[in-house]
């Protein structure tokens, strides 16, 4: 892109320069449009919100009843890391497991995958919920931890699969030429170049997924249910941050519930950037790293 | 079954030539049973899932038959379960969030990729994505508190102004709507759409780039002769892929929807789109035609999802294609 094209752009017909520049100008002005309400939201979180957190907000549970004052949100911290990490736990082997399936068998069998993958990407978050709901709530006759984790695990799936199969096919192909002229076997390759090699893509890719579990709200709703008290038990109902906010933010009429609701609404975007910048970072330095490496 | 799985070529395209049938020990066989019944296990848990919905809900679809789908009423303490409501509920506030979302999507993508020099125009992609890691609920809480306040003097002044005469756009004017709710999706979409239309404007051949400028044409010209043109497809892909999102998203909707189970007659009147009525019913469901008719819900709502997103992820497939072979 070192080429000058300012060169190239020799005058024109006032009217042709015109219309360039107020193209120039309309997305100048969608873009700062399209960033309004991120602003919005970030400067209703801080100045309304802020004042709300404190020490006692993090690790005191709530009061039983929405609309009483006092108390904060410990459960649904605990409850939110447990199930995330839980969905992680069953995502992440299942996804890496399917993304070297499709690279190392690939033809028809990773088509027929392909299209399961597409149809799981598809499918609406609520529908997750309702889904999870019949298979195992249903069965096991009342909501858990355990089914929520389930519903976020079938979010996370298909960003990990993805992530993870583009990873593979950007493996060098002197590494893996490397590694069948020394005889390894498939899954030796497998285990101590591809995955070693693609390790850090495979871990963005993962924290990617985590931020987008942990703010979901609709998979939560029939599976964790929520909870108004403390509970690290995987077969109880379990409260999370966004079904907390939900709730409070249903009684917002009740300013002590507003209040749990945007406090809550602040750490839960504070630990969600968290983990997208961190994907982000890891990204951007990959790049960095493989452009002045070498 | 191991002879059948096995491919000629590997990740890498190198072919597994004379030695492969030797190389594929015990080991690599497990290897490939446990990669397959991963695959398999999930393929037929997602099947077994859609079945149970499709199962359940199927009291509720027999009872009203297509009347489901076309019945204008939802009541249930009447028992009458009819979805049209919330199908137009759905698809009208997915048409407006793709109204106001598409435009400023395509020009955010064409200042990134066409007016500003990559340094620039990464950072401001970067801050444009951000749109999409505020979750869901959080838009939601914010439209609640913020957005509805503000609308609802200017939805009252258009609807009292101007809406008199124009229809679906009159009063009643609560605050909460299906406007409000097309503008939240409308944000929260404008950075997916945003991202794969960058993708798509960054594929456009350079030589034709430099024959417009080298014609002597503005940068509008190569935009208007060279980038959509070439790149109409992906374009397509990429507001059928953001449709999709619109159509699935919930609880932000369900926020500031107003929960009304009716169809209004004006964009600033209170209604419901199918996965907010869910959300929003289905715990309360306790008689089982109610449960089993929001499960038959779940199931229009992943009919049609499927279907736009099949549709856009076959146009992006053609459209990469194409890309490819242009290059």
């Amino acid at each position: 892109m070192a080429a000058d094209y300012g060169a190239l752009l020799s005058p024109t017909s006032r009217g042709r320069r015109f219309k360039a520049n107020l193209v120039v100008a309309l997305a100048v002005v969608a873009t700062t449009f399209a960033l309004v309400p991120l602003a919005s939201v970030f400067l209703f979180l801080v100045t309304r919100a802020a004042g709300v957190l404190g020490p006692d907000f993090l690790l005191q549970d709530p009061p039983g009843d929405l609309s009483a004052a006092g108390g904060g949100i410990r459960n649904a911290i605990t409850g939110t890391l447990e199930m995330t990490a839980l969905a992680t736990f069953i995502a992440a082997p299942v996804g890496i497991l399917i993304a070297i399936f499709d690279t190392e068998v690939g033809g028809r069998a990773a088509t027929g995958t392909r299209f399961f993958i597409d149809v799981l990407v598809a499918l609406p978050s609520i529908v997750v919920g309702i889904f999870v709901y019949s298979l195992i709530v249903v069965a096991q006759g009342h909501f858990s931890g355990f089914a929520g984790s389930v519903a976020l695990a079938a979010i996370m799936l298909p960003v990990i699969v993805v992530s993870t199969e583009e990873m593979l096919r950007l493996i060098p192909r002197p590494i893996s030429e490397g590694a069948r002229a020394l005889g390894l076997s498939r899954w030796r390759t497998y285990a101590s170049v591809f995955l070693p090699t693609a390790v850090s893509g495979i871990f963005t890719g993962l924290l990617l997924a985590v931020s987008r579990a942990i703010g979901e709200t609709a998979p939560l709703l029939f599976t964790a249910l929520g909870n108004n008290f403390f509970s690290t038990d995987m077969n109880e109902p379990m409260q999370g941050l966004p079904l907390l906010i939900y709730r409070n933010a249903l009684n917002s009429a009740f300013p002590a519930a507003r209040d749990r609701a945007m406090g809550a609404a602040l750490v839960l975007v504070l630990i969600v950037l968290a983990f997208n910048l961190l994907g982000r970072w890891l990204v951007a330095r990959r790049k960095l790293s493989r452009s002045t490496g070498q | 079954m191991v002879g059948r799985i096995r491919s000629k070529a590997g990740p890498d395209g190198l072919a597994a030539g004379p030695f492969a049938r030797r190389r594929l020990l015990n080991g690599d066989i497990v290897f490939r049973l446990v990669a397959a019944a991963a695959a398999g296990l999930t393929i037929g848990l997602i099947g077994l899932m859609v079945f149970d919905s499709v199962q359940a809900a199927w009291p509720a679809f027999q009872r009203f038959g297509l009347d489901f789908v076309t019945g204008i009423r939802w009541s249930p303490s009447f028992t009458i379960y009819g979805a049209l409501p919330f199908i137009y509920g759905t698809l009208l506030t997915s048409a407006i969030a793709l109204l106001l979302a598409v435009p400023i999507a395509v020009l955010i993508a064409l200042l990134v990729t066409e007016f500003l020099p990559t340094q620039v125009g990464r950072p401001v992609a970067i801050v444009v994505d951000l749109l999409a890691a505020v979750p869901s609920v959080v838009w939601g809480l914010w439209g609640l508190l913020v957005l509805v306040p503000f609308m609802r003097p200017i939805e009252q002044g258009i609807a009292d102004g101007p809406g008199r005469l124009i229809p679906f756009l009159g009063p009643p004017t609560p605050g909460p709507s299906y406007f409000v709710a097309g503008v939240v999706v409308a944000v929260m979409i404008v950075p997916i759409v945003a991202a794969l239309t960058r993708e798509v404007f960054a594929t456009t051949p350079r030589l034709q780039r430099e024959a417009v400028l080298a014609l002597g044409g503005t940068r509008w010209d190569v935009i208007r002769c060279v980038v959509l043109p070439i790149g109409r497809t992906g374009l397509l892909a990429a507001v059928l892929l953001g449709l999709g999102r619109a159509i699935g998203e919930t609880i932000a909707v369900t926020m500031v929807i107003g929960n009304a189970p009716r169809i209004g007659g004006s964009i600033f009147s209170p209604g419901f789109t199918l996965a907010s009525v869910i959300a929003n019913e289905f715990n309360e469901a306790t008689e089982p035609l109610h449960a089993e008719s929001l499960v038959g819900l779940g199931v229009v709502l992943l009919v049609i999802a499927i279907i736009i997103n099949g549709a856009g992820v076959a146009v992006r497939r053609r459209f990469e294609r194409s890309a490819g072979r242009g290059r």
